[in-house]
Order: structure tokens, then C-alpha cells, then sequence
């Protein structure tokens, strides 16, 4: 910053000083030569500055305080050399790289710098040799010459184009400003050879091009004719008659000329022989045209010796050939349509209108003709190219002519057969196929000789009806392409009908494609039927709208959630796939593609997954295992019913019969009957109160009797749940009442103790109780068969006789009878219905004695060894308290009641009740 | 008849020549120097295109100075145009000249011609018409060129360039004794293209046959 702020004190101090010394700074102390260069890149320039002398002399200066600087760059000492006292010179290697200015500097006082004098260096190039001359005559006097001026030369630098004649110098032509590759040389001499050559200059150099020598007669371009025009004749409708006029500016008489002419709708150009146009001429006549045609024309000339160049094509030109009368008759068929009744149908004719290029003209009419039927002739002029008529079932010819204003065509014939006729010969071997974007048809002719064909297509659609087009073909035709404006990726359903004598022959039909694409869409397919490694899979085929192609084949894609897909292809004509093996219990993805010739569309995935188990598994393992339990069963059913006797001896040992006893047979009163077989429960109820059976009446203090019984009636107790319903007899449980659990729980543990087998013994009880004593002994029967004598021998038993009270020996009928209730005290727990069966299968009499039992069973445990109350009392003590009615109807209902709170059939005691046997005996 | 003596010495130089010539000359050279014959066509080729150039522009230029020098009949003395050339020579007399002789006196009567026809310049008012003038005069001045090339061809030598016939209308003049002498002047042209046309023709011809005979290469005896 100091030194920056030196510098400037410094640099005022010597404009002061030589403003003061000098008398201004207007005037420079010296210069540098040269003043303004101009260098070429990569040369090596000098300058010199020189100090003017005055300078010198007043400040004491010389040639060695001389520093250069460009831009603000010290040029190094090395470059400078000391010409002489007052001037020195800088050599600088590559000005083009250093810039501009180049300053001349002075050192005052050894140490101000005082600026002298500075130049601006440009740079650029010498002009490049220009290349490639070439000169073209337009007319008879202007001639364009054009170069190529090379390399940009950053200068100003001029192009000259030089010309002469053998003899002298001519005038220089000058481009104008900002041209460099061109110049046009106003009035040039043809038929004198002149050089010609380019100078291009600047101010690093001037450089010439190679000259060229030519006589611009030979490089003459004229205008082109102009107005041109077409004109026909009405005589004659093939000519055409064009006309010109020829460019006035030009150095020669003779010209030669290329006539060409097309078509207006064509592209392609027809060339008139050059050697019918190699004249000087301003018109010609076109032959051998069309009638009726537009033609366009176009001419260009050129020096008839075929000096120079060609003209350019002059503008276009056309003109109509006038009309001729129609050259083909036209197209021409019909349609039935028999739908009239009474001897009449209508027939359609339809034409077509004939191309541009055979009506030959406009087309003012058609003229139908009719012949046969009723009307033999009949003639009508059309402007339409339809007609209907009303027609008999007779045969007809029609005819079809077309008119213009020249004249009118051949006729086009057609035979409508009559109402009966029947179509025959048809061709063969039809066949269509796109070629070069057209639809082509081939078929091979039938034997007959053919009159025409016709050719008819419809676009083949599901929602669209089949409108025909149609087109006519003649009689030798084989193969033709639809003249039609064909959509793509539609179905054409193309029918060719032969064209007798006689009417029209079958006809043959065939599908085709201009061109396939791939289906719209793909079909939907789902399962008809999953089985475990399998599923039936079906779809429809594809509406043919959406089939843009034949379809070809489909492919079956499938995967499972995570595994790779699967293709199957399969045949067009399919509708079901079966897809196996699959896995079972799995999700199976499934889609399908319809393919054309084109290529293929997927359809919708469909999803679904295999079962665990194929259909009926589950029933083939459930069945059986059903049958074999059902069999198993049936089978110890069998069994039991087999070995019902062995059983039955098992769980219900043979009773001896007490009435075979020796005791019966010393029983004065023994009942007639004894059987306590399980038949006997069909005795009728009235005969209850008939029966033998006996009632043992058992004392309240016989508890102690009741462990021997239980042994027993334990083991009677399980083998009773196969027996159900057969037993019988004294193994009726009798004994439902749960109303005494604890006699019973002391009957089991005290049972475990016993192990008397003598249990299943008839009791004979005396049945006199308290003050009743029984009119009769009775005898209660037992099917032990065991003998009665070893419970008479028994003290136990002889025991609680005595215990009882009751003497005269009632005490074995009374043990039987503790065994019959304890049985069923000890299996609580057996099924109410179990019960039930068994007080169903009760013998009666083994339910009277069983109630009478339970009564003195109750009467043992509420009262102990007290007093016994009435029968009736303590029955309703027992059951509900407090009640003292004494009734028996009161005790009836307390049974029922009993009943009914056991689960047990409510059938069982009024049963017992009604039968009546129940009476207090 | 110095012309005739000059014309026969030139004639007898030029055999000199050509025979002298005719060892160190390979037969049938064709490849080299063409020879006069065709710069002999170009002279001819240019002397008709002047013809026709002239037609348009005597016509344009005769428009311009109105009648009666427009119309076609029209036919006036030549009065005060005695320095044109006049091509106006006898046939025969013009036939009896040598080749020389005929190419000279041509040469000197476009070069006065020329002079003449520059003045012309002066007087055409419409840009057009000085245009055609001027080109037409480069063509002349083109033809001049021809000749002179076609006499160095023969080795003939160039007539001696007199003093060029300053265009000094005299102020006596008046306008249409002026526009007398642009008429006569440009049907003076008219003659004698027509008179050229018919010389090189001869000429072409002549070389064409010699050319034929002897297929020689011929120099300049200088």
C-alpha cells in the first residue's frame, strides 16, 4: 500500500516536472517505428523507439534509459538493443500471443518511469491461394465467378477477379463489400477465349489463384422458356399441343430442348426424345396421351450445339386431353332379395362408376337394359350407380351401359337366373394373403368357361353386420388384390363368385388379414374343477373383434406365489386344459396368452389354490373308519348276544329255584307259579295283585346283614352294564331311592369285608310284621340255585333274624331283599335310563318287595331302634318332613314325586300305581 | 499493289517456313498447338453473334432516334460520314484481295469503327440502351482480339495502329446530321460484319482443306 502510494507521488512529481520543463505533454518525446504493424502469428517483430532529440538535450536522456512494457508487462532487457544515443529496439518472438500496446518507456532520474510513445500490434494472416474457380454465363453477358477464399485472414483483405483476353487486360471485377468467394462480371465477350484468375490482398500479402481459360460461349446458362402453355384438340383426344416462348437474352440462335410431361397425379416424368426437340422451336405436339387426362409439362433448353448448360426446368404447365367415349363397360352385379311373395322378387343391380382412365370423360349417365319375363325389354337411364327392380322368378339379362359426351361404352351383361335355379361349379383352391400392404386373392378356375368373377369382402365382425364391397375381375383373372381402402388387424371374410353363362356359380369364401396384430386381449381363464394335483382349467376363445389375427395357439402361464412360472402351449382349438401335477394346499397364479402371427396378449391372472385333500379323501378315511367302529361294535354286539348264556351265567348266576326247593315242596302254601323270569313283567296288571309274590317285610335293625349282600351285588353291578335289559328277577334294581347314601356307603365299606358268596339265596321272611300278621306264609322266590341251606346254616343270617325281632324265621327272605337294595344303593352313579330300564324290567313283584324294602330300610335309619311309626307316616316323614297325612293315595303321589326327582321315566310309577299291586299288605 | 507484293513475299515466307519446318514437325501432331482453324471459327462464331447483337440494338438504337431513321425504308444519302469505313468495296475487287490483305483491312476498319461507335455513348439517353451500346462495343473490341489472333495464327502481322480518329462531331453538326451519321455508322457496322462473316467462312474453309491436306503445325515467322 506504501509503495503503491509512492508510485503515484511519483508518477504526479514527473508530469509536473515535464509539464513544467517541457511546456505540456502535447508534444511526445519520440516515436516508435513503425507506427501501426500489422504481423503475422508466430513471425518475429522489431520495433524501434526513437528519442526526439530536444527531449534529449533537455533532460539529459539517452537511448539506454529506453524500457518497453506491453500491456503493463516489462519486456526482459535481453530482447532490447542500443541502435545508437537517441534509439533502441525490442525484438519480440510471437507477437500474437503478448497483446497489445507496445509501449516505449523511459527511466528519469534513474528511477521514474515516463511512458514515450505506444503502438497497438494487430495480427493476422496473409490471404490463403483462393481455390476451385469457377465461372457460369447467365444469358448472353453476365458471368458469375465463384472461389473459395480459404482461411479467415482477420484483416481487411481484398478479392479481386482479373480477366484478359490474349490481346489485352480487362476491367477488374470487384466484389461488393462483405463478399469474398464472388463476382459477377457485367459484359462479357463470348467466343473470345479470356483468362481469369482472383487476387486476393492485404497488408500482409497478396496471392493469386490458378488461372483459368475458357470462351464463355461454353459456359452459357439461359433463362429457361417461359409462358408456357397446353392446349388440346377436340378431333383428336390423345394430343396435346405445348408452347413456349424462348429466353431473348441470349448469345446464340440455335437452341435444343428437353420436353417432359407426367401425369397429374403422378410423380415420374416422361421425357419427349431429345432428338424430336434438338431444333430451334416454340411449340410441339404431344402424341399417344390418355384421354381425358391432365398432363403437366415442363421444358428447359440450352445452346443446340450443346455448348454450356442445360436451362432450369421452366415452370409447369398442364393441360386436360379431351374427352372419348368410355373404354371399358363398367363393373356390374346384383343381389336378390327373394323375400317378395306371389311369383315376384326384387333384384338389386349395382354398378360401379368406371376409373378416370376408362370412362375417358365425365360420366353423364348409365343406361340399363332388361330382357325375359313378362316385359321383354325394358331400358332406363340411371344417373346412381344402383337399381332396384321388382322382377317374376322368370330369368333375365340385363345390361349396363356407361355415357359420356363422346359416346357410350360396350355393354356389361349379366344373366339373374330364374327362381329355381341352383348354383354349380365353384371355383377352387381360394386363397387370400396381405402382400406389399395389399390383400390378394387366388383361387384356381373351375372346368366351365367363366364370364367374369366377383369378388366380395365385409369386414368379419361379432357387433357389425357383414356390409360387402365388392369389385369385378375378368375371366382369366386367377389372382387379384382387393381395391379397397383395407383397415389392418380386421377380419375379411372374402367370397369369390365364378360368373357363367347361365348365372352365377357357387360361391367360395375365406377369411384374411391385411395385417395381424396381437389380440386386443387375453382370454379369461379360470378352473373348472381344483383337485388336489390337478385343476381343470377352461376359457372361451376370444370374440374375433378381439382377435386382431388368427389366433395361432395359447400359452398357459402358472406359478405359485413364490416359484417360477410355467408355459404350456396348447392348441388353438382348445377350450380346457388340464394343469398337472400341481401341489396341493397351494396358491396357484394362472394366466393365459392368445397368440397371432403378430405376437400375443395376456389375459387377466386368475387365482386359485389347490386342496389339501383331493374330493372324497376325506370320506375315504372317514367311511371306513366309521364301518370299522360301526363293525367292531355290531361285532361285541354279536358277541354278547353269542355268549348271551355264558354271560348272563357270568354276571347272573344260575338261581336255583326256591319253588323246586326242598322248602317248596315242605311249603304248604306255595304259589302255583314262581317264574321270576323277565317274561313275567307281561303279566297283566290286574294279575299283580294276584301274584304269589311275597313281601318280606325287614326289621330296621337288620343293618348289619347288609355287607354280606354287597360282595354281591357289587360284581352284579358291573356285569349288569352289558346285561341291561335282560336282567330279571331278583336283579331288577327295585331300590332307586338315593334318599339313604348313607346306608349305602356303610352297606359298600362293609361289603368289602364280606366275602360270603351265598348272597343270591331267596330270603324266605316270614311276613308278619309288628301287629300285622300275614294271613298266609308267603314265599318270596330266589333263581339261586346255590343251596337255601347255607344261609340258613349261616349265624350271621340267624343273627339279624333274631336281631330283628321279628322271630319266625323271616330272616332269610329279609337278607334277599337287603340284597336287592343294596345292589342298586351301590351303583348310584349307573344312567337314569340304565334305571329306568331296569325298573322297567322290574318284575312287579320285585318292585313291591323293593318298596317295601325302601320303607323299612327308612324306617331303620330315621327311627333307630325306636318305635315304629305307621307305614304311611313314615314314608311321609321321609319324604317331606313334617307331613303326617297317613293316606295311601298321599304315598302313591310321594312315589311319583321320588320318581320324578330321580330322573327316572315318569311312566314307571304310576305304572306301579296303577297296576294297583302297590297295597300295604 | 504494294499490298499484292507484300502479300506474295509473305505467302513465299511463310512456304519458306513451312518447309523449313516440315522435318522437325511430327506428322499428324494434332495434340499441340490446334492451328488457326479454330480461332478462325471463333472470329466467324463472333462475327455472327454481332451480327445478331447488332440487329437488337440498331433496333433499339433506331427507336431512339425516331423516325424516319426507325423506319425500314428509310434509305438517306451518306453525306457527312466519309471517315467511316466504307465496306461498301466491290465484290470483286474484295474477292481479289489476299487473306492478308482482307483480315488487315478489316482489322483497321472495326478499330475505326469501334472509335466511332464510342461516340455513340454520348448520345444514348437510357441506361438500357448505353448498356447494350457498351457491350456491344466490348464485343467489337473482342473481335478486334479474334482478328489480331487469327492474323498472328497466320503470321500475318498486325496493321500499323495509326492514330486513333478522335469522335470530333464538328459544332456545324446539327442534331439530325448527327443522328445521319449514327445511322450510317451502325449500318456501316452492319455491312461490314456481314462481309467478315463471309471472309473467316472463306477462311475456315480454307484452313479446314489445307488443314486436311497437310496436317502441319504452323508458326509465326517471328
Amino acid at each position: 500500500m506504501l509503495a503503491l502510494w509512492t508510485w503515484i507521488v511519483q508518477a504526479l512529481f514527473i508530469f509536473l516536472t515535464i509539464d513544467s520543463v517541457g511546456g505540456g505533454l502535447l508534444k511526445p518525446c519520440g516515436h516508435i517505428i513503425p507506427e501501426s504493424p500489422v504481423v503475422a502469428p508466430n513471425t518475429t517483430f522489431t520495433a524501434i523507439c526513437v528519442l526526439d532529440e530536444e527531449c534529449l538535450s533537455e533532460h539529459h536522456l539517452n537511448a539506454n534509459q529506453i524500457f518497453w512494457k506491453i500491456k503493463d508487462t516489462r519486456v526482459p532487457k535481453e530482447q532490447y538493443t542500443i541502435l545508437n544515443r537517441t534509439a533502441a529496439s525490442v525484438t519480440l518472438e510471437d507477437v500474437s500471443s503478448l497483446g497489445s500496446p507496445l509501449t516505449c518507456n523511459i527511466l528519469l532520474y534513474g528511477q521514474i518511469e515516463q511512458n514515450i510513445y505506444g503502438i497497438q500490434i494487430r495480427v493476422g494472416w496473409a490471404p490463403e491461394k483462393p481455390k476451385n474457380l469457377s465461372c457460369i454465363v447467365n444469358g448472353q453477358s453476365n458471368m458469375k465467378c465463384q472461389w473459395d477464399p480459404g482461411k479467415e485472414t482477420h484483416l481487411d483483405t481484398t478479392y479481386v477477379l482479373k480477366s484478359e483476353w490474349p490481346t489485352r487486360q480487362l476491367t477488374d471485377c470487384i466484389p461488393p463489400p462483405n463478399v469474398n468467394n464472388s463476382c459477377t462480371v457485367d459484359m462479357v465477350v463470348v467466343y473470345v477465349n479470356m483468362d481469369v484468375w482472383v487476387v486476393a490482398t492485404n497488408v500482409l500479402g497478396n496471392v493469386s489463384s490458378d488461372r483459368i481459360n475458357f470462351d464463355p460461349i461454353d459456359i452459357v446458362q439461359l433463362l429457361p422458356p417461359y409462358n408456357v402453355t397446353v392446349s388440346n384438340s377436340k378431333e383428336i383426344s390423345s394430343i396435346l399441343k405445348v408452347s413456349w416462348a424462348n429466353p431473348v437474352d441470349k448469345p446464340f440462335e440455335g437452341l435444343k430442348y428437353n420436353i417432359r410431361y407426367r401425369t397429374k397425379d403422378a410423380s415420374d416424368w416422361t421425357l419427349i426424345p431429345p432428338e424430336d426437340t434438338a431444333s430451334t422451336r416454340d411449340s410441339f405436339t404431344v402424341q399417344y396421351l390418355k384421354p381425358f387426362t391432365e398432363y403437366v409439362f415442363s421444358i428447359r433448353c440450352m445452346n443446340r450445339e450443346g455448348r454450356g448448360f442445360w436451362s432450369n426446368w421452366s415452370a409447369e404447365s398442364s393441360g386436360v386431353t379431351y374427352e372419348a367415349k368410355p373404354s371399358n363397360a363398367p363393373s356390374f352385379w346384383y343381389e336378390i332379395d327373394p323375400s317378395q311373395g306371389h311369383g315376384y322378387r326384387l333384384v338389386h343391380l349395382k354398378w360401379k362408376t368406371l376409373p378416370r382412365s376408362e370412362a375417358n370423360g365425365r360420366i353423364l349417365d348409365y343406361e340399363v337394359t332388361l330382357r325375359g319375363g313378362k316385359t321383354s325389354h325394358f331400358s332406363r337411364l340411371i344417373n346412381d350407380t344402383k337399381m332396384t327392380l321388382n322382377i317374376t322368378n322368370d330369368p333375365y339379362v340385363a345390361s349396363l351401359k356407361a355415357r359420356n359426351i363422346v359416346g357410350s361404352s360396350d355393354p356389361s351383361t349379366l344373366t339373374i337366373p330364374g327362381h329355381d335355379f341352383k348354383a354349380a361349379h365353384p371355383i377352387t383352391n381360394l386363397k387370400a394373403f396381405p402382400k406389399d400392404n395389399e390383400l390378394w386373392v387366388q383361387w384356381t378356375p373351375p372346368n366351365e368357361p367363366v364370364n367374369k368373377y366377383i369378388v366380395e369382402w365385409c369386414v368379419f365382425s361379432d357387433n357389425l353386420p357383414c356390409t360387402p364391397d365388392w369389385q369385378q375381375e375378368g375371366s382369366a383373372t386367377k389372382l387379384t388384390y382387393l381395391r379397397a381402402d383395407l383397415m389392418e388387424s380386421k377380419c375379411y371374410l372374402i367370397t369369390v363368385i365364378p360368373v357363367y353363362d347361365d348365372g352365377p356359380g357357387s360361391p367360395q369364401s375365406v377369411k384374411a388379414y391385411l395385417k395381424q396384430a396381437p389380440p386386443s386381449r387375453g382370454p379369461f381363464v379360470r378352473t373348472k374343477k381344483v383337485g388336489k394335483n390337478e385343476a381343470v382349467l377352461v376359457w372361451e376363445h376370444l370374440p374375433i373383434d378381439d382377435q386382431n389375427g388368427f389366433i395361432r395357439n395359447y400359452t398357459i402361464f402358472y406359478r405359485t406365489s413364490s416359484g417360477n412360472e410355467t408355459a404350456v402351449h396348447v392348441n388353438s382349438s382348445h377350450t380346457e386344459y388340464t394343469l398337472s401335477p400341481l401341489t396341493s394346499d397351494t396358491l396357484y397364479m394362472v394366466r393365459m396368452a392368445a397368440y397371432t402371427d403378430e405376437g400375443g396378449k395376456d389375459g387377466p391372472e386368475f387365482t386359485f389354490t389347490t386342496p389339501k385333500f383331493a374330493q372324497g379323501e376325506i370320506e375315504a378315511i372317514v367311511v371306513p373308519v366309521c364301518l370299522a367302529f360301526l363293525l367292531t361294535t355290531l361285532l361285541g354286539v354279536l358277541l354278547c348276544f353269542n355268549k348271551l348264556d355264558l354271560i348272563k351265567k357270568h354276571i347272573w348266576p344260575n338261581v336255583p329255584d326256591p319253588s323246586k326247593s326242598h322248602i317248596a315242596q315242605w311249603s304248604p302254601h306255595t304259589p302255583t307259579r314262581h317264574n321270576l323270569h323277565p317274561k313275567d313283567q307281561m303279566y297283566p296288571e290286574g294279575n299283580f295283585t294276584d301274584t304269589d309274590v311275597s313281601v318280606v317285610e325287614i326289621e330296621a335293625n337288620e343293618k348289619k346283614h347288609l355287607p354280606e349282600d354287597l360282595k354281591s351285588l357289587d360284581l352284579f353291578k358291573k356285569e349288569k352294564i352289558t346285561t341291561e335289559g335282560h336282567s330279571s328277577g331278583i336283579g331288577g334294581s327295585s331300590c332307586m331311592s338315593s334318599s339313604r347314601p348313607s346306608i349305602s356307603s356303610n352297606d359298600e365299606s362293609e361289603s368289602g369285608q364280606n366275602t360270603s358268596s351265598t348272597v343270591q339265596y331267596s330270603t324266605v321272611v316270614h311276613s308278619g310284621y309288628r301287629h300285622q300278621v300275614p294271613s298266609v306264609q308267603v314265599f318270596s322266590r330266589s333263581e339261586s340255585t346255590q343251596p337255601l341251606l347255607d344261609s340258613e346254616e349261616r349265624p350271621e343270617d340267624l343273627q339279624i333274624v333274631e336281631n330283628g325281632g321279628s322271630g319266625d324265621g323271616a330272616s332269610p327272605r329279609q337278607q334277599y331283599f337287603k340284597q336287592n337294595c343294596n345292589q342298586d344303593e351301590i351303583s348310584p352313579d349307573l344312567p337314569h335310563f340304565e334305571r329306568s330300564k331296569q325298573v322297567s324290567s322290574v318284575n312287579e313283584e320285585d318292585f313291591v318287595r323293593l318298596t317295601q324294602q325302601q320303607m323299612s330300610d327308612q324306617r331303620s335309619q330315621s327311627s333307630g331302634s325306636g318305635p315304629m311309626k305307621d307305614f304311611e307316616d313314615i314314608s311321609a316323614a321321609d319324604n317331606f318332613g313334617a307331613s303326617n297325612d297317613g293316606q295311601i293315595q298321599r304315598f302313591e303321589t310321594i312315589g311319583l314325586e321320588a320318581a320324578t326327582d330321580e330322573g327316572m321315566p315318569k311312566s314307571y310309577l304310576p305304572q306301579t300305581v296303577r297296576q294297583g299291586g302297590y297295597v300295604p299288605q | 499493289m504494294d499490298l499484292r507484293a507484300g502479300d506474295s513475299w509473305g505467302m513465299l515466307a511463310c512456304l519458306c517456313t513451312v518447309l523449313w519446318h516440315l522435318p522437325a514437325v511430327p506428322a499428324l501432331n494434332r495434340t499441340g498447338d490446334p492451328g488457326p482453324g479454330p480461332s478462325i471459327q471463333k472470329t466467324y462464331d463472333l462475327t455472327r453473334y454481332l451480327e445478331h447483337q447488332l440487329r437488337s440494338l440498331a433496333g433499339t438504337y433506331l427507336n431512339y432516334l425516331g423516325p424516319p431513321f426507325n423506319e425500314p425504308d428509310f434509305n438517306p444519302p451518306r453525306l457527312s460520314a466519309e471517315a467511316l469505313p466504307s465496306a461498301t468495296v466491290d465484290f470483286n475487287v474484295w474477292r481479289s484481295l489476299n487473306d492478308h490483305l482482307r483480315l488487315a483491312q478489316n482489322y483497321q476498319a472495326y478499330s475505326h469503327l469501334l472509335c466511332y461507335l464510342r461516340g455513340l455513348d454520348r448520345h444514348a439517353a437510357t441506361a438500357e440502351l448505353r448498356r447494350s451500346l457498351a457491350h456491344f462495343c466490348t464485343s467489337l473490341q473482342g473481335l478486334l482480339g479474334s482478328i489480331a489472333g487469327v492474323m498472328a495464327a497466320l503470321g500475318y502481322p498486325l496493321p500499323p495502329q495509326g492514330a486513333e480518329p478522335a469522335w470530333a462531331p464538328s459544332p456545324s453538326h446539327s442534331d439530325f446530321l448527327q443522328k445521319m451519321d449514327d445511322f450510317w455508322l451502325l449500318k456501316e457496322l452492319q455491312t461490314w460484319l456481314w462481309r467478315s462473316a463471309k471472309d473467316f467462312n472463306r477462311l475456315k474453309k480454307k484452313t479446314q482443306s489445307s488443314a486436311a491436306a497437310v496436317t502441319l503445325r504452323l508458326e509465326a515467322p517471328f
